[in-house]
């Protein structure tokens, strides 16, 4: 089934099936960002669709594509810093009704962030980058997003950091969620992937199942730094 | 008059007065928080609050309330009116160009206002008897208590609205970052006219109270220039901090004017606030209740 399916920049097509993580790697400038950008209604693209659940979210203001549980986490996090990481997380479930709702997600958030709830009545501004990205992921959480675009999660964090939060990616699409994940670390992003699309200068130029790309020598040529250690 | 009593006096007075600064302050605020816009013509939306209201009551014979209610409808559809028809095509502008865009509607209004209201009574009469009562030895006047206990009321409704409402959160949101709020799915649009809608209903309560306790003598526009000290001392976007400050500020300016005006001559005790705003700056830059920017990249 496809979820999202995105035709953008230049020809660029691609699709997202519900429940499963799907990586987008290239270089620095392939358009990687701009595509989730586009996605999400920040900026407009001139000709194309963005088809989600059969109806095109083109044209629609940003507001009505989160209502849509189309959720963007923004290259750099993007802190409410003055505001506690309690309120960075309650504002995360504005568009949605239901406290219920929110309650319950609120709860599997803390669970998947456990820091989160130990610092919840403090500053965000305070936390550490990869407590930040944390929270930038809990927040898009809170919208109960079906899809979720995650874009560098990994930037400027800590090696150890950057595998802890890998290792919860997968875990976002418990129910049902597809995660689209923009990466310029591409070894960490095919390994919690399970598809791949690899971006250059605005077009896709490969495609494929993440493993059939992380043993792909090309690949590991241009993106995986074959030659050095692991 | 004993001193000490004298001093108690003066600062009761200037408490008194400090809460309404804090209303037309708090107009400020809400919209700088938002839309990090400043809105150089508060007094004058206090004004245009105060003498529609005073129309109101005049020229339909209603009472306080339903007086208080029709102004505060007139003045909010006017704020929502200039921030959907002047405000939101200029929205990607510098904000200088905005700024100086308040300052030219506030001409607007003054000029309007003199045409418009020719011949009707610029306030609403206090409603409360004139009588000062004595407490402790000291002369408090009831209207000046009764306009502090509604505006006091008011601030703690704000302060709740801010922090304790889902509406607040999203505004205490975009006054963060309006990417974020995008982001998170706030119409911002939407949120912006909720924040003229306030500016509406507080410069109609700021103005009438305003009338109250000023006896329509002093040129209620001049409120706009106390806000400035007012809102820089309190931080810019520190709801606590421009209330305090608004306090502050009355409070000096009473006992300044107690003590300082009859030997320097009148008039010192309104630049008292300027004279105490310049001092802080040179101390704490960011003013007494803003935090410098400093965060974790």
């Amino acid at each position: 089934m496809s979820y999202g399916r995105i035709r953008a920049l230049q020809g660029v097509s691609l699709a997202v099936p519900e429940g499963s993580v799907v990586a987008l790697i290239g270089a620095n400038g392939a358009g990687k960002s701009t595509l989730l950008r586009a996605i999400s209604g920040i900026v407009r693209p001139r000709r194309g669709a963005v088809r989600f659940l059969g109806e095109d979210l083109v044209g629609l203001p940003v507001h009505q594509i989160v209502r849509r549980r189309v959720v963007h986490v923004p290259e750099g996090r993007g802190m409410l810093a003055r505001m506690t990481v309690l309120e960075n997380l309650r504002i995360g479930g504005f568009a949605r009704r239901g406290g219920a709702d929110k309650a319950r997600e609120l709860e599997r958030v803390f669970a998947l962030f456990p820091v989160l709830q130990q610092r919840r009545g403090q500053l965000a501004g305070s936390l550490s980058g990869g407590e930040q990205q944390m929270l930038a992921i809990g927040r898009a959480m809170m919208a109960g997003p079906r899809l979720l675009m995650l874009d560098e999660p990994s930037l400027g964090l800590a090696p150890l950091i950057v595998r802890e939060i890998f290792r919860i990616i997968p875990r976002l699409t418990a129910e049902g969620t597809a995660v689209l994940l923009v990466e310029q670390n591409a070894r960490m992003a095919l390994q919690c992937a399970a598809h791949a699309y690899v971006l250059q200068t605005g077009q896709v130029v490969l495609s494929g199942p993440a493993a059939d790309l992380l043993a792909n020598p090309e690949v590991q040529r241009a993106y995986l730094g074959a030659g050095a250690a692991s | 008059m004993p001193d000490l009593a004298f001093l108690a006096f003066l600062i009761a007075d200037g408490a008194l007065a400090g809460s309404i600064y804090a209303l037309v302050a708090l107009a400020f605020v809400v919209v700088y928080k938002a839309s990090r816009m400043m809105n150089f013509a508060v007094g004058e939306w206090t004004m245009l609050g105060a003498r529609t209201t005073a129309a109101a009551s005049h020229t339909l014979g209603l009472g306080l309330a339903g007086a208080i209610a029709v102004g505060s409808a007139a003045m909010v559809g006017l704020a929502l009116f200039f921030n959907r028809v002047v405000l939101r095509p200029l929205i990607s502008r510098s904000l200088l160009s905005l700024i100086m865009l308040t300052i030219g509607v506030g001409m607007v209004m003054r000029a309007s206002a003199t045409v418009v209201f020719a011949g009707i009574p610029p306030r609403v009469a206090s409603p409360f008897p004139i009588e000062p009562f004595v407490v402790a030895g000291l002369p408090v006047s009831l209207d000046k208590i009764a306009a502090a206990a509604i505006a006091a009321a008011c601030i703690v409704a704000l302060s709740w609205f801010f922090h304790g409402s889902r509406t607040g959160l999203a505004l205490r949101a975009m006054a963060s970052d309006q990417q974020v709020a995008l982001a998170v799915g706030i119409d911002l649009h939407r949120h912006f006219a909720i924040t003229w809608g306030l500016v509406g209903v507080l410069s109609v309560l700021a103005g009438t109270l305003w009338g109250f306790v000023s006896g329509g003598g002093f040129g209620i526009e001049l409120l706009g220039f106390k806000v400035f000290p007012i809102v820089i001392l309190g931080g810019l976007d520190s709801l606590p901090g421009t209330i305090i400050a608004a306090f502050a500020v009355g409070i000096l300016e009473s006992v300044l004017a107690g003590y300082l005006d009859p030997i320097v001559g009148g008039g010192f005790s309104h630049v008292a606030s300027y004279v105490m705003l310049i001092a802080t700056l040179f101390v704490r830059p960011w003013g007494l209740f803003g935090r410098p920017d400093v965060e974790r990249v």
